[in-house]
């Protein structure tokens, strides 16, 4: 228990250093030398120092946005199992609690955009209102292949104790597909290129970024603080797939999970760096090739397991 | 059952009460209020510890020297019965301050008969034990719903909408007595027996599953629903789309319960029902402009989530897995009475805001949250709920659905492929159904006012404001306390009698505190969160100032995203079956003249409707025109002729 709330502790603490590795490596590619492996830290000092100019159009919702969606990204790390040690909560069911809060958490983040009266913000809600529906479902089909292999409606049951979920056994090759598509699904729940552009200052391109442009100092740390924690989710769950698990040593698990979760972030940099964004009416056939992919991998294994 | 007889009398005598007194307006209004209150808080307590406490009452009156009306309440009777006098017991409140037409008095003082007309017959028509009992009570329902669909009679649209209604509540009803008349046939009894052979049970079960969808709003029977809602005063569109749809509902479970046949069809039947519904009716939803009809939508959506979770249950019984089943039909009955909760404060609040506003258009509303709090609020808590979200009731029953789906994965092929489907439509629906009320939240509560009729509004009418905050923290009280709601939803299935054994509670409510677990640790870390915010900020300069509008200086109202703007590229996703109909001007010259752009969503079902079975039965009853030719001596030939094919079958 303690373990898990260590590494729940831990985790957090890293989250903004994770998300920098991407710049660094976005930067590598650029030829540049990039910003420090802390910058985000110093940028969150930086916001939390401030104060807040709120526009004359909003509500308290505004203000309850960012908790909200902090709340939620937080909330859902304390189920997550973190280098196969058994999360701090676990029950039959949890994922779809975690789920459907991650979705309270972007319910607010776009009811305090549609609170500042912008059309740009608007723009960019409708956005975040539409992909992760594809995504979802892409999810849940990814969660239909989990229950026939485990049987289990519980994170702790996937990556975690004895039998945990990985691509170097029997199934593996099914999860594969589900490795590609949860990576699909990572891109587009976060924001990242090729389904949004976390760097770009133009308005019309972004969905994230456009949501948060009215949002300044603690609260805008808050929400910076949420995405860093809700990246860290989803890359825990790909790294914990391709991670086989079997050093023995706990110490060397430890250290193995954590080259997998870098490797996790560099390829996100890789693909930020090699690609362009979608056209935004590409973005669905996109997302919907992450479910085609579970769905595939859901038909294949059906003989499998039989 | 006396004091269920007494709720009754109370009910009735409240609208009788009203007609009598309609010259004095605030007395009228008060004597129905208080009348129809204290029956449905009688009705509320009787219902309530009839479902605690098992044990079945029976009562029976003979009506017309030969026909018996009897009547039981067994344990899914008193679940329908709790969400029916709850929610009439708010609707009734919320009319007080609602009715605000001294001058059309004798109107408001129909209304209040009607409505406690239909209240008595939903109380009846979920307790009824036989045919006749149950039938009388139902055309009551739909008559009495009828007459106050219609009480806007002046506005063609709103004739057109009862008249639409009237017809479909007569053909399902058709259908229902069909379904009725084949068991009669076989039974020779009026008694809801089921001793018919498999084939009569499968038929009996589809036609009654017609009858009953078209009062539920089962997508493709469900048009007259997005007509009849907005043109009903919205405390009764509370009633009916909360609660008198359901008995559709009931009407389903009840007729599975007496054929008791354990084939996998039924379930299946239900299921694809339940799944287009679903997604149809959050894809037309969200194309809509009118609130209400909106709402309407929503309706068939929710059924569509109620007929998921009890088809999964049917299944669960054939496949003789008693857990699958439990969930399926706990979820979807709980869903019953989560929906109930949900729509009616959604109805309320639209209410709220039509009757300050003076509009039922979205894109004309915005900026209502900072006028009008409390409405504001409790509708924010609604659409959380319906969109699904912890901690609010929608989660909790969509929670036991989800769970009996994944259950049915380990069944056979069909079952397998069904629950697959059935899981990533509820998971699609709830995407949707966010994105959906984001967009009403958004734009008709947040940003500025878009037209004169949104500035300037206030809240006003404690009876109405009173319902919403009962509503809306009913919504967090299930949600956050699951533990003995879901016990509720598990009395009314443990009555239906589905497993072959006694079922041990245990697991499921064991469930339900790994939810309150759950959200008290999200709650936890929110109250954290909230603590270190106040650091944050303490000692802090916090500014106001215009919204940023990159570099533009002069941002109009008009230039808020609309809803339109705001669905449009989720329905150009679901083009095929939702199609867009626009229309607007081509733009021409340096100074264009003054434009506009409308845009309607189609919905395939009345488009299809209209030339499918309406235009081939006009076409029928045309070329049939010459029996009616005006000759007076044919008739009585007609008449003659008539009794004397009779005489050959009597």
């Amino acid at each position: 228990m303690i373990k898990s709330i260590a590494l729940w502790a831990l985790a957090i603490l890293l989250a903004p250093f994770f998300s920098a590795v991407i710049l660094k490596v976005k930067a590598f590619f650029g030829g540049r030398k990039g910003s420090p492996l802390l910058i985000n830290y110093y940028t969150l000092i930086k916001l939390f120092k401030k104060g807040s100019v709120y526009s004359t159009s909003t509500t308290f919702l505004f203000k309850l946005g960012p908790m909200v969606s902090l709340c939620a990204a937080i909330t859902a790390l304390m189920f997550l199992p973190i280098a196969g040690q058994p999360p701090i909560f676990s029950f039959s069911g949890d994922v779809i609690f975690i789920l459907y809060l991650l979705g309270l958490g972007r319910f607010f983040t776009i009811v305090a955009a549609m609170d500042t009266a912008s059309p740009f913000e608007g723009m960019g809600a409708a956005r975040e209102a539409y992909f992760p529906i594809i995504c979802e479902a892409a999810t849940f089909m990814i969660l239909i292949l989990f229950y026939i292999f485990t049987g289990k409606l519980q994170l702790a049951a996937y990556f975690s104790g004895g039998h945990p979920l990985g691509l170097w056994q029997a199934a593996g090759s099914a999860l594969l597909f589900v490795v590609i598509s949860f990576f699909i699904i990572l891109l587009t729940e976060n924001s990242r290129v090729p389904v949004d552009d976390p760097a770009t200052h133009l308005e019309l391109t972004m969905i994230h970024e456009v949501m948060v442009l009215d949002h300044s100092g603690p609260d805008l740390g808050f929400i910076e603080m949420g995405s860093f924690c809700k990246l860290f989710f989803y890359a825990t769950i790909v790294a914990s797939l391709i991670f086989p698990f079997e050093l023995g040593h706990p110490a060397l698990n430890m250290g193995m999970f954590f080259v997998a979760l870098l490797l996790v972030y560099v390829a996100v940099g890789v693909m930020e760096s090699v690609m362009a964004r979608y056209r935004m009416d590409r973005v669905p056939k996109f997302v919907l090739t992450s479910f085609a992919l579970a769905f595939f991998a859901t038909i294949i294994t059906l003989e499998f397991v039989k | 059952m006396d004091l269920f007889f007494l709720s009754i009398l109370f009910i009735a005598s409240g609208g009788i009460f009203a007609l009598l007194l309609w010259r004095r307006f605030t007395a009228m209004k008060a004597a129905g209020v208080l009348a129809i209150g204290a029956g449905c808080f009688l009705g509320l307590i009787d219902a309530l510890s009839k479902l605690f406490n098992p044990g079945q009452v029976s009562f029976s009156i003979t009506y017309l020297n030969g026909l018996s009306l009897s009547f039981k309440i067994d344990g899914l009777s008193a679940f329908f019965l709790v969400a029916i006098f709850a929610v009439s017991l708010l609707a009734a409140i919320y009319s007080f301050h609602y009715m605000d037409k001294p001058e059309k008095a004798l109107r408001t003082a129909v209304n209040y008969l009607f409505f406690s007309l239909l209240i008595v017959s939903m109380a009846l028509v979920v307790t009824a034990e036989n045919m006749i009992a149950f039938m009388f009570s139902w055309e009551i329902m739909s008559l009495a719903s009828f007459f106050l669909v219609i009480y806007d009679y002046q506005s063609p649209e709103n004739r057109k909408a009862g008249y639409l209604y009237f017809v479909f509540s007569h053909v399902g009803a058709m259908f229902i007595f069909a379904a009725f008349g084949i068991m009669y046939g076989y039974t020779g009894s009026f008694g809801f027996t089921g001793a018919l052979p498999e084939t009569a049970k499968i038929l009996v079960f589809i036609l009654a599953f017609i009858g009953f969808g078209s009062k539920a709003g089962v997508f493709p029977f469900h048009v007259w629903l997005p007509h009849a809602h907005p043109a009903a005063p919205s405390h009764i569109s509370a009633v009916m789309s909360g609660v008198m749809i359901k008995t559709g509902i009931y009407g389903i479970v009840r007729i599975y319960w007496v054929l008791d046949l354990h084939t996998p069809l039924f379930g299946e039947i239900v299921m694809i029902a339940g799944m287009v519904s679903g997604i149809l009716g959050v894809v037309y939803a969200l194309g809509q402009h009118d609130l209400k009809r909106l709402l309407a939508y929503h309706s068939v959506e929710n059924i569509g989530i109620i007929l998921i979770g009890i088809g999964i249950g049917m299944i669960g019984v054939s496949f003789n897995n008693p857990i699958m089943a439990v969930l399926g039909f706990a979820g979807g009955l709980l869903h019953v009475l989560n929906h109930a909760i949900f729509k009616s404060l959604l109805f309320m609040g639209a209410g709220a805001v039509i009757q300050k506003t003076g509009t039922r258009s979205i894109d004309a509303l915005g900026g209502l949250l900072k006028n009008m709090k409390i409405t504001g609020v409790t509708f924010l808590i609604g659409s959380l709920a319906i969109s699904g979200l912890p901690p609010f009731n929608g989660f909790v029953s969509e929670f036991l659905v989800y769970l009996g789906g994944f259950q049915g994965l380990a069944l056979d092929k069909t079952a397998f492929v069904l629950s697959l489907l059935a899981i990533v439509s509820l998971a699609v629906i709830g995407g949707l159904a966010l994105a959906c009320f984001t967009k009403v939240v958004g734009v008709v509560f947040q940003g500025e006012p878009r037209s004169a009729a949104a500035e300037d509004v206030n809240e006003k009418g404690p009876a109405m404001l009173v319902p919403m905050l009962v509503l809306a923290g009913a919504c967090v009280v299930i949600g956050v306390f699951p533990r003995v709601f879901v016990l509720m939803a598990l009395k009314g299935v443990e009555s239906l009698g589905i497993t072959s054994g006694p079922v041990s509670f245990a697991p499921f409510l064991q469930m339900t505190g790994n939810i309150a677990l759950a959200v008290a640790v999200f709650f936890a870390v929110f109250l954290l969160i909230m603590v270190l915010r106040m650091v944050l900020y303490r000692g802090k300069t916090v500014g106001r100032s215009g919204t940023w509008g990159c570099g533009f200086t002069q941002p109009t109202v008009k230039m808020q995203y609309t809803g339109s703007s705001y669905a449009a590229s989720i329905l150009a996703f679901f083009r095929p079956v939702a199609p867009l109909h626009e229309d607007h001007p081509v733009i021409r010259g340096r100074f264009p003249d003054k434009t506009y752009y409308r845009s309607h969503v189609n919905d395939i079902a009345e488009l299809h409707m209209g030339n499918v079975i309406v235009r081939p039965v006009l076409w029928l009853f045309d070329q049939l025109r010459w029996i009616q030719h005006g000759d007076i001596h044919l008739y009585i030939g007609y008449i003659l002729l008539a009794i004397v094919v009779l005489l050959f079958f009597v």
